[in-house]
Parts: structure tokens; sequence; C-alpha cells
């Protein structure tokens, strides 16, 4: 149970992430100064404040945020986020903060005479970043992104102090109760190793896959 | 030795570029150059690195923007706008990405998109740019990689494959739109000498079948067999041009002159 609720967090923070580090990469490699800022006051303060830091704030502020937000679309009334929108929201925002660095540098990997073949093609923006920039971008962010997904799926343990029932919290529970913490903590150990080991396993597939045509010769 | 027939000066225009100026920063590549491709022309631009040969070639096809003039693509004028910060930038994106499609451009550097076979290369802008049905583009495919000589590679990806066959590869992609002019930004100077003659034969061939072409190379020997005219520029301004024979033998100019002695050595 715990370890299946710690899966979904891990999943919907990393997706939430790659989505923000997606817009994060766009804004540091934009033109526009103002997006530019924005995105690295964003890294900078995520990147150097502890993750348990990010987590309580979103905990304490998120639902005042949320309330406040709600009142400026004609919403009177209090929105409480629940613990695991609040576990997904802090963990997304961290995990967009390192996906935003991984994203920015494998975009500019890709070389850019591949860039202008596809523009003297005739190809429109939108087909040059769907046809050729997100797949080649893809094979240099993956490895990167293998690292943000195992720092997403441990960093999700922390959100055990909103009381979310994720592996951490149960086990700690379980901990408590039974007076056999080593047992308990040493099999949570496990369960992560578990996680940890089978989704860098798929990474290397998808590595493998996104590498075709590269490393073949 | 064999020699372009001249173009005949009633044959529709092509390309027209009229009184062309770039600048990169404080540099002033392109003084006002002015150049008309006709139908059936093969036109070798020349001249010393840094003339504005290569930067001429690209404003054609609006990979780099001109500050000033106009670039003419069958009868059609591409628009081009001022922004507030006095760069030049094209009015309308769509116009310049359909003008594109009729001019297909080879690299120096091949530039194939690595994450692709070379079937899938040749096919990716008749698919998604012009909307050819997929059997269709990949049966026109094959017949172009058979034609410069690659359809065994057809399945393989860039990597595999030497640079000569990558720059055939690159000139069936650039074909497989059925541009109406082609453009060569000198696509044997990345290649190891073995590897020239595959590619200039290719060059050759569709110099041969009448296409309208654009080429910067550094070959002379070349420039001279398949070029109907030959054009010198010199520090952003066109110092010479005329017919090869002309310009490659007995030029008017002294600037001419001296390039030549230093670049056709052996060539011709």
């Amino acid at each position: 149970m715990g370890t299946a609720m710690t899966v979904a967090v891990a999943v919907s923070a990393f997706a939430f992430g790659i989505l923000v580090g997606s817009l994060g990469a766009s804004a540091k490699l934009s033109h526009s100064l103002a997006l530019n800022v924005v995105a690295d006051v964003y890294t900078t303060i995520v990147r150097g404040i502890p993750e348990l830091l990010v987590i309580y704030l979103l905990f304490f502020g998120g639902s005042g945020v949320a309330t406040s937000i709600a009142a400026a679309f004609g919403y009177d009334g209090r929105v409480d986020l629940n613990a695991f929108t609040i576990g997904v929201l802090a963990v997304g925002l961290i995990s967009g903060a390192y996906s935003t660095e991984v994203i920015r540098g494998a975009v500019q990997s890709v070389p850019f005479g591949q860039i202008e073949a596809a523009r003297a093609c005739g190809m429109s923006r939108w087909l040059i970043l769907r046809r050729v920039l997100v797949p080649q971008t893809l094979r240099f962010a993956l490895p990167g992104l293998g690292n943000v997904w195992q720092l997403t799926l441990k960093d999700t343990a922390l959100v055990s102090v909103t009381a979310l029932a994720e592996l951490m919290r149960i086990t700690h529970l379980a901990a408590g109760a039974t007076r056999q913490p080593f047992l308990f903590y040493g099999t949570a150990a496990l369960l992560y190793l578990m996680l940890t080991t089978v989704s860098t396993a798929l990474f290397n597939r998808a590595e493998i896959s996104a590498n075709r045509g590269v490393r073949r010769a | 030795m064999h020699r372009h027939p001249p173009v005949s000066e009633s044959a529709p225009a092509a390309v027209v570029v009229e009184d062309l100026h770039k600048r990169f920063g404080e540099l002033e590549v392109l003084k006002g150059v002015s150049l008309t491709a006709r139908e059936g022309d093969v036109i070798t631009l020349i001249g010393s690195s840094g003339s504005g040969k290569s930067t001429l070639l690209r404003c054609i096809n609006m990979l780099e923007i001109p500050d000033d003039g106009r670039v003419v693509i069958g009868g059609e004028a591409i628009s081009l706008k001022k922004t507030r910060g006095g760069a030049s930038v094209p009015a309308d994106a769509r116009q310049v990405e359909r003008m594109r499609t009729r001019l297909g451009m080879v690299f120096q550097s091949f530039n194939l998109w690595t994450h692709m076979t070379i079937l899938q290369n040749v096919i990716e802008a008749p698919v998604h740019v012009l909307g050819v049905p997929k059997a269709e583009a990949v049966d026109r495919a094959r017949m172009l990689l058979d034609k410069v000589g690659i359809l065994a590679k057809a399945d393989s990806y860039p990597v595999q494959l030497s640079g000569g066959q990558q720059q055939r590869a690159a000139i069936a992609r650039a074909l497989a739109m059925q541009p109406k002019v082609m453009l060569f930004d000198e696509p044997t100077s990345a290649l190891d000498p073995e590897l020239v003659g595959e590619v200039l034969r290719v060059i050759r061939q569709l110099a041969d079948e009448g296409n309208t072409m654009i080429l910067v190379t550094h070959e002379m020997g070349f420039a001279r067999e398949v070029a109907s005219k030959v054009v010198f520029l010199h520090q952003g301004r066109i110092e010479e041009e005329g017919s090869p024979d002309k310009v490659l033998t007995n030029p008017d100019s002294d600037r001419v002159r001296q390039f030549l002695s230093r670049h056709l050595s052996g060539a011709a």
C-alpha cells in the first residue's frame, strides 16, 4: 500500500517536474530577459534550500495560496489541498528545478546544423520542435533525467512529514507500533532499492532506444 | 572537355537577388550584391573565404536574413520588415517556409537528422511539410537513393555512412522536395579527398539534367565543367562574373587572376 503511494507520488511529481523543467528550460533559453530572470530565480531558490523546507513551505502555505488564487477567480471559500497534491507539487517543483538544467543542457547539445536543415526544408517551428528538437533533446537528456528520477523517488520519503500514507510514513508507524524498527526500516530500504533498481533498468533501455543511430557504429 | 550549354537570356528567372546587404555586428559581409539565376542556370560562386559567398547563398533561403535588398523566388519577392530595434525579419514566416520548399539546400556538413534512418531523412519533409502520402514518398525516396547510388543504405543511420555517402543522402533529401532550385554550400569541403569525386559526379548529373543550381565551391576544375556562369566575390561585392571560360581562363580582374593562380594549380 505504502509502496504504491510512493510510486504514485514519485511518478506524478516526476511528470510534473518534466513539465516544469521544459517550461523552465524554454524560459532560460528564450531571448526574453524577464523569462531568463524568472527561471534563474526559480532554480536558484529551489535548488538552494533544503527539500524538506520546500515541503513545509508548501504544506503550511500552499492551501493559503490556493485559496487566494481561487478567490481571484471568483470562488470564495477555503481551498484545502490534500496531502497528496501538496506532496506532488512540492516534490515536482524540486524535481522540475533539476530537470530544467538537464533539459537546457540537452537542448544546447543538439547540433544546430540539424535545426538549420529542417528550416531549409520549409519546416515550421512547431514541426521542427516535434520532429527534430524533442527527439534529439531526449537522447541527450535521458541520462540526466534518470538521475532526477532517482532523486525524485527518494524525495517522496520527505513527504511523510505531511502524514501522507506513503512508504516512509507507514514504515515509521509500523516500526513505532511493533517496536521492531530495524525490521521495518530494513524492509523499507529494500523496497526503495528495488524501485530504484527496476527504474534504472528501464531508463537504460530507454537510452538504448533513444540512442539508435548514434552508438551503433 | 564537357561544358554546360549557355542559358538563353529569355529563360524565366528562378532566383533574383537585388542589392543585397548583410552585416554581422560591425562586419559588413555583403555590400550590395545582385544576381539572377535563370531556369537551367548552374551558377558557381567562388572567392576567398570571407568573401561572402556562403552568406549570399544562405540569404537566398533566408537562413540569414538580409539587412537590405530583395530576394525574389520564381517571381515572388520575400517580404521583410524591420523590428523596432532595426533588425530585419521576415514579415510572414509562412511565406518563408513556402519559399524554402522550392529551394533544396545541401550543407557543407551534411546535417542529416541523426535519429532517423536515411530513408526517414528523405521522406521526412515531403510527408510532413508537403503532405505527400507516405507510400508515395517512400517510392520516390527509393528512386532518389538509387539515383545517388546509396539505395542499399536506406535503412542505415547517418552515422553508419561515410562522409561521401552522407552527402549523397543529403542531396537525395533535398531533391525529394522537388525543388525549383538547388543550393549547394561547399558540398565537398568537409570530405576526404578520395570521397569528393562521388559527390561531384552526382552534382554533375543534376547539372546535365537541366536543374537550376547555385553552388559555392572551391573546386575550380569542377566549376569550369558544370557552370553556365561563374561569379567571383571579393569582400562582399561581385568582382567579376561571366561564362566559366571567360572568368576562369581570361579574367579582367587582377584579383581573380591572383585567386586562380593560387587555386587552379592541378585542378584544371
